[in-house]
């Protein structure tokens, strides 16, 4: 919203040498976001008045003239100019140098040379109304057209801004930070704050007091959504231009002047925040109706939409039909035209959600209805019945009002609170002096009173719509009129009761730790919800998928019952730019089942529980290094998060797991992940072009993190262990596992073999088909002795036999 | 002759000193005692010298000969010993082979380095679920039943689950402070924890607007607190976070969930309040929205407002990143592009 200082200053005296600056700070601060604050007048420099003494004909020209111009100094100027109404005795807009201006009102501005034009010399510019950003407010039909001043009362050399009132600071307010103050969209609610920060009267607007007349029928259908509603029948008007200041106060807050009938309601409106509507008189049959809109009701808007209307509507209407739809805009039918010479002016109060529901509904939204929206008090009405009379009354002398009603079913109650000074002390933390607060409320409209203990407080109408209605409210107004920044700092006070022990807290930021910063991953965040070809190639089926009902698009409306879909279309964006690469993701996954709630009974909430996918992606030709890989990072997690380890298991094939490559992971007995290479048929679904990649996803939720660290102290061997590697070669179908449990001795045995270790697995060259060579690593060594070479022979010949009758092989020595 | 002798000696102890390498000492060891060698030679004129000065020569230069195989022997240990087996021509220049070394999201290490900050002030942290009810995220909060955000256009509905009673009605969290009140309503007042998780608007997006983005929730609960105390934490928090003392200043706001609500500026660190493009020329940058808990709010937590009152910030997280590094559009940060994400380290 914009804010004329001028305009305000009709309604609040501010000081003329006040800091503008420090004043959009105070506003700032106290009530409403100033965005900027802008020097109307600064756009108007080195842009003066001349006269047009003489008007000759250009030498090398036909089109151009050569004017001689009075500007205020002593010489008279030569100024080129092509325009087409050029008269001599005429007031002309000169940019002189040094001014900008913009080139047939398009473009960036440019500053204004002396120049030759055509061989001639030329002083500045005379301007078109376009070229110094005036078309609104000087119309012409002409494209060569020159703005023509000489209506106005000014002398040769005037800057242009002062002959036209144009010196005045625009304050850009922001929208956003008084959704809730419907008193503040208009001049006077800011005045009115203007004047409690600086303590300053704030100019009342006398009330409006109808004379004997006829009583217009009006008629409230719906008086839920229609509290108050005021209709004047006003004659002896007509179409004509307002006043020019006027119309350049509406203007400069970014409105276009239209006509005097329709420049009054938004003047009415951008003055004191309450729309009015003006109805040509003749086309109105018989009464006026507040109504809701029948189904499928039809009404043409002033700019010309064409609505088909639904029963959540709320109408204006006549004996006939639609006239308007309350609160956005009127109907093109009844509005002002060149003709009207009386008018049925519409002064009213409509419900704030009506409104707001309405003008999207149509995508409609318009200063009226953004302003109803807000909850606009009415009260209000009365305000601006008053402005609008005295202003016709202004334009139009001859005006009379013949018919007249006031529709106010129910008054609006005023909220009364009680405020006691112990609670405000204690939660403003210091006792702010009675006579300020009673006169900082005073002036916004707050009736106080003082009790033993503390205040009671009748709020006004313009907050008493929501706005103000507990103490906590009065606390705000006390706080931010007495200065935010005058509460002195007081620091935060602590009490231990214990230390903070979040284990599972801790828990997930170990992993993520882990797995970024030992594991050498990179953490990726994705959206919650799933793209639907990703969600084929991964899922089975989407039953028990949750859904958006409106999702962000078409093809993303199933959110995440995996984390993998989205994981892979990670891998998708990213094997452009990498031939390898290992990410992870923790989040939320959800799931149509298990509703229940630990906080509500009576909230059902679905399954959702904190998950953590991993992707290694790499090279096609060694996906084992790639898989071993992966498995290592997961199988080493628990060790340095503190938390129970996991086993693996070969249970349940995950769908979208390769045939062969593929683990389930275990905690105890309870099944909380897979670990698995991306099947070729789920990797070409998803259009992975060219890498592999091991998936990893593991139910968070279920990890049991150790309460403490729970390693026990093991002697360090007082003797040497021993190290002996064995090869042999066995079928390329025995897996490791079964090798490792055939030599490894049983707990019971006092056996110097420790432990087995893998070392190698090769198949290739001098390998048989069909079979793998594998070296296995004996680690052997006594608690009591150190071994001579013969003792560790014996228990590598052990491991031999053992391993030639496991496998039916001859396992020799080396 | 005894003068020669001496200077020889003086000169060879220098050279085989100075040597640098193997090769380098027994070149010194030709030109001094090989055959051809300048003691070599001394020996060699010997006999030409009167026959009683000959024994006492003869044993002076073979004294000489054997102090400089000394020093020669001397040397070449210490030589070998200092000697590389590694070829002069080896490049110490090359870069060093580093390990693979991951990353965090840039918006967890921001999220982890408050919690560190907050936990450092006794404050828990929480996390409650991402698909709430009505009944969480907007009843308990003191939103009117008509209120904008509750409508399809700005929260994310779950099919099947986008009508009825606000109880049954589930979408996912539109902001973080619905989960404060589970928070509230599981502990005993005084309450001090943070809540950090991501929330969903249903929004167009843009460099500086996404569909889903993070939130970081403070809170504090106690008898008796005023706004005040609310500046000093969050002034704390946010120097400890860029580490540097950082302006903060809180002004008029609303909102429905808190009253009085406020705006928390903070010092544009760009051009330190000066005004530049980063802040819109005001010096200021809004980083979050504040205030004390709405009554109505801490009454749905089952705390009496009459008794506690509290401070409560929501700080916008991809806003406080994006600031941190220059980041200029949010959308990076759900982008899955590592190319960025790895300039986190």
């Amino acid at each position: 919203m914009k804010l004329s200082l001028n305009w305000i200053k009709d309604y609040v005296k501010i000081p003329e040498n006040m800091d503008l600056k420090q004043l959009a700070y105070d506003l700032t601060m106290s009530t409403v976001e100033v965005e900027g604050v802008h020097d109307l007048g600064k756009q108007f420099d080195g842009i003066v008045v001349g006269v047009i003494k003489e008007v000759l004909p250009h030498p090398n020209a036909d089109k151009l003239r050569v004017c001689k111009v009075d500007i205020g100094t002593e010489d008279i100027k030569d100024i080129v100019c092509g325009g087409s109404n050029l008269e001599v005795g005429m007031k002309v807009v000169v940019a002189c140098p040094g001014a900008m201006v913009r080139w047939h009102g398009e473009g960036e501005p440019v500053e204004i040379k002396n120049t030759k034009l055509r061989g001639v010399a030329s002083f500045g510019m005379i301007c078109a109304a376009v070229e110094v950003g005036l078309a609104d407010l000087f119309p012409t039909e002409d494209d060569h057209g020159i703005m023509d001043l000489s209506a106005f009362d000014c002398e040769a050399g005037t800057p242009v801004a002062r002959a036209l009132g144009l010196e005045d600071m625009i304050l850009e307010i922001d929208n956003k930070s008084m959704t809730n103050r419907p008193d503040l969209w208009g001049h006077y609610g800011i005045a009115r704050e203007l004047a409690a920060l600086y303590d300053l009267p704030l100019a009342p607007i006398p009330a409006y007091t109808p004379g004997a007349c006829e009583e217009y029928d009006v008629r409230i259908l719906d008086e839920e959504r229609c509290p108050r509603y005021i209709g004047a029948k006003i004659e002896g008007l007509g179409v004509k231009p307002s006043p020019f200041e006027m119309q350049s106060r509406i203007w400069r807050v970014g409105m276009r002047p239209i006509n005097a009938l329709v420049d009054v309601t938004n003047y009415v409106m951008l003055a004191v925040g309450q729309p009015t509507h003006v109805f040509d008189s003749t086309h109105i049959v018989d009464h006026i109706e507040v109504r809701t809109a029948n189904e499928g009701e039809k009404l043409k808007l002033l700019n010309d939409k064409d609505l088909e209307l639904t029963t959540d509507d709320l109408v204006i209407a006549d004996k006939e039909g639609a006239v308007a739809l309350a609160g956005v805009m009127g109907g093109a039918k009844d509005s002002v035209l060149p003709t009207t010479d009386s008018v049925i002016l519409e002064v009213a109060n409509f419900d704030s959600k009506t409104v707001r529901r309405t003008a999207l509904r149509y995508d409609n939204r318009t200063e009226a209805s953004s302003r109803y929206e807000k909850a606009i008090d009415p009260e209000r009405c009365d305000q601006a019945l008053s402005l609008a009379m005295r202003l016709f009354s202004e334009l139009y002398p001859e005006m009379k009002v013949t018919a007249f009603t006031d529709k106010y079913p129910n008054k609006l109650v005023k909220k009364e609170i009680d405020v006691d000074f112990d609670w405000l002390d204690r939660r403003l933390g210091i006792r702010v002096p009675e006579d300020i607060v009673k006169k900082k409320l005073g002036t916004m409209g707050f009736e106080v009173t003082y009790t033993d203990e503390g205040m009671h407080i009748v709020v006004p109408t313009w907050r008493s719509t929501g706005d103000v209605s507990i103490k906590a409210d009065i606390m705000e107004e006390v706080a931010r009129m007495y200065g935010y920044e005058n509460f002195q700092p007081t620091p935060i006070t602590t009490s231990f009761d214990s230390a903070i022990n979040q284990l599972d807290m801790d828990l997930v930021r170990k992993v993520k730790e882990y797995l970024a910063f030992r594991a050498g991953m990179q953490e990726i965040f994705t959206y919650p919800w799933m793209t639907d070809s990703f969600v084929n190639a991964i899922l089975p089926t989407t039953d028990g998928v949750l859904s958006l009902s409106m999702p962000p698009s078409p093809t993303e409306r199933y959110l995440k019952s995996t984390l993998l879909p989205n994981i892979c279309k990670a891998i998708v964006k990213n094997e452009r730019n990498f031939d390898e690469f290992a990410i992870f993701e923790e989040a939320e996954i959800f799931r149509d089942t298990d509703y229940t709630s630990e906080y509500s009974e009576i909230e059902k909430l679905p399954y959702q529980r904190k998950h953590l996918g991993c992707a290694f992606a790499g090279k096609s030709e060694n996906i084992q290094a790639l898989f071993r890989e992966a498995k290592g990072i997961i199988e080493d997690m628990p060790r340095y998060t503190h938390m129970e380890g996991f086993n693996f298991r070969k249970v349940e094939k995950p769908y979208w797991a390769d045939e062969t490559v593929w683990l389930n992971i275990y905690l105890g007995d309870e099944k909380i992940g897979d670990l698995a290479l991306l099947s070729k048929k789920a990797a070409l679904a998803c259009d992975i072009k060219v890498l592999s990649a091991i998936l990893v996803e593991l139910d968070m939720d279920s990890f049991k993190p150790l309460r403490s660290r729970t390693n026990r102290y093991v002697r360090v061997p007082e003797y040497p262990t021993n190290e002996y590697d064995i090869s042999f070669l066995v079928d390329s179908s025995v897996k490791w596992s079964e090798i490792y449990s055939a030599v490894l001795p049983k707990k019971s045995d006092d056996n110097l073999l420790r432990e087995v270790l893998f070392v190698d697995e090769y198949k290739g060259k001098q390998i048989p088909e069909g079979k793998k060579s594998i070296t296995l690593r004996l680690v052997i060594g006594s608690g009591e002795k150190t071994l001579t070479g013969a003792e560790i022979e014996t228990v590598a010949n052990g491991a031999r036999k053992k391993l030639s009758k496991a496998f039916g092989i001859d396992v020799r020595t080396v | 002759m005894k003068e020669k002798l001496d200077l020889l000696l003086r000169e060879g102890a220098a050279k085989i000193e100075a040597a640098k390498t193997e090769s380098e000492l027994q070149e010194i060891k030709g030109a001094l005692l090989g055959k051809q060698g300048a003691v070599t030679e001394l020996l060699k004129e010997l006999p030409k010298l009167d026959v009683s000065l000959r024994p006492e020569m003869g044993k002076a230069v073979n004294n000489v000969k054997n102090l400089l195989t000394e020093q020669i022997e001397g040397k070449r240990e210490e030589l070998k010993l200092k000697a590389s087996e590694i070829s002069p021509d080896f490049d110490c220049t090359l870069p060093g082979i580093k390990p693979r070394i991951g990353g965090l999201h840039p918006i967890t290490q921001m999220c982890y380095d408050l919690n560190d900050a907050f936990r450092s002030m006794g404050f828990e942290i929480f996390q409650g679920p991402e698909i709430t009810s009505e009944y969480y995220a907007f009843d308990n909060l003191n939103f009117p039943p008509n209120h904008p955000a509750r409508e399809s256009m700005d929260t994310y509905w779950l099919e099947g689950h986008d009508s009825g009673e606000a109880n049954e009605k589930l979408c996912l969290r539109p902001h973080l402070t619905g989960g404060s009140v589970r928070y509230m309503q599981k502990h005993k007042p005084p309450y001090r924890f943070v809540y950090p998780g991501r929330v969903y608007r249903n929004e167009t997006t843009d460099a500086r607007h996404e569909r889903a983005f993070f939130q970081y929730e403070a809170l504090i609960v106690d008898k008796d607190l005023t706004y005040t105390s609310g500046k000093v934490m969050i002034k704390s928090i946010l120097s400890k976070v860029f580490g540097q003392d950082v302006p903060v200043r809180m002004r008029a706001g609303f909102f429905p969930f808190v009253e009085p609500g406020f705006e928390i500026d903070m010092g544009c660190l760009v051009c330190g309040g000066k005004g530049c493009s980063v802040c819109k020329h005001v010096g200021w940058i809004e980083i979050m929205p504040g205030g004390t808990p709405h009554p109505n709010v801490l009454r749905a937590a089952g705390v009496d407002p009459d008794e506690y009152t509290g401070f409560y910030v929501n700080i916008g997280l991809d806003r406080l990143v994006m600031m941190r590094y220059g980041v200029d559009d949010v959308r990076l940060f759900h982008g899955t592009d590592l190319r960025f994400l790895e300039q986190f380290k």
